[in-house]
């Protein structure tokens, strides 16, 4: 580590936890290609449903 | 790569990916992929670091061009600064597992910056952001086929 990083007030104020999502990821269910042609589909632009 | 507009600055935002020790590779690929979206002016990269994580814990801070003294990662680091500082980095280590390594980066959403300085010519005020993981709308998907299953 360069020594221009020691003792330079800190922008990243707290602990970060380890993202929620990494647990959720490794879960059983359907394969990942399968879950991101879902997920692909949920967020391709069409019509809303009102 | 196109220069950067020094009046507008976008969100910054920090990764973490974390690798089992051993099986990092922050060559190849992956700073191909890097260097296309700083290329693009997508984002503009200002610090990168490696954290090594012991199984004790105790965490380690190598700068790029100690990993790769004469390879692409080295050269990726003559445009960066020292943004983040030895607490920081103590605070990003605290979401690793003993016993890895991880690569940290530190970007502008350069993309961004236009459309923010818009908002706030425009007297808007960002009230709140975040960020929807795939993971998540997947379990929302799972969760709906669910109802609809027990409905049917």
């Amino acid at each position: 580590m360069r020594p221009g990083r020691v003792g330079r007030v800190g922008v990243v104020r707290a602990p970060i936890a380890k993202a929620a999502v990494v647990t959720r990821a490794v879960t059983p269910g359907p394969a990942p290609v399968a879950k991101a042609a879902l997920v692909t589909a949920a967020v391709t632009p069409r019509r809303r449903r009102i | 790569m196109t220069d950067h507009d020094t009046t507008v600055v976008g969100p910054i935002d920090f990764i973490i990916v974390e690798f089992p020790a051993g099986e990092s590779n922050f060559n190849g690929e992956m700073i191909d992929e890097l260097g296309k979206l700083m290329d693009a002016n997508t984002i503009r990269l200002i610090d990168a670091i490696i954290l090594v994580k012991n199984d004790a814990g105790a965490v380690e801070a190598l700068e790029l061009s100690e990993v790769d003294a004469d390879g692409p990662l080295a050269a990726l680091e003559a445009d960066l600064r020292d943004f983040l500082g030895e607490d920081d980095l103590g605070n990003l280590a605290a979401a690793m597992d003993p016993g890895t390594i991880a690569g940290v980066l530190v970007y502008e959403n350069v993309w961004a910056g236009p459309f923010a300085a818009a908002a706030r010519r425009a007297g808007g005020k960002l009230v709140a952001d975040g960020r929807i993981h795939t993971q998540d709308i997947a379990a929302a998907i799972d969760a709906e086929r669910e109802l609809e299953n027990l409905g049917a």
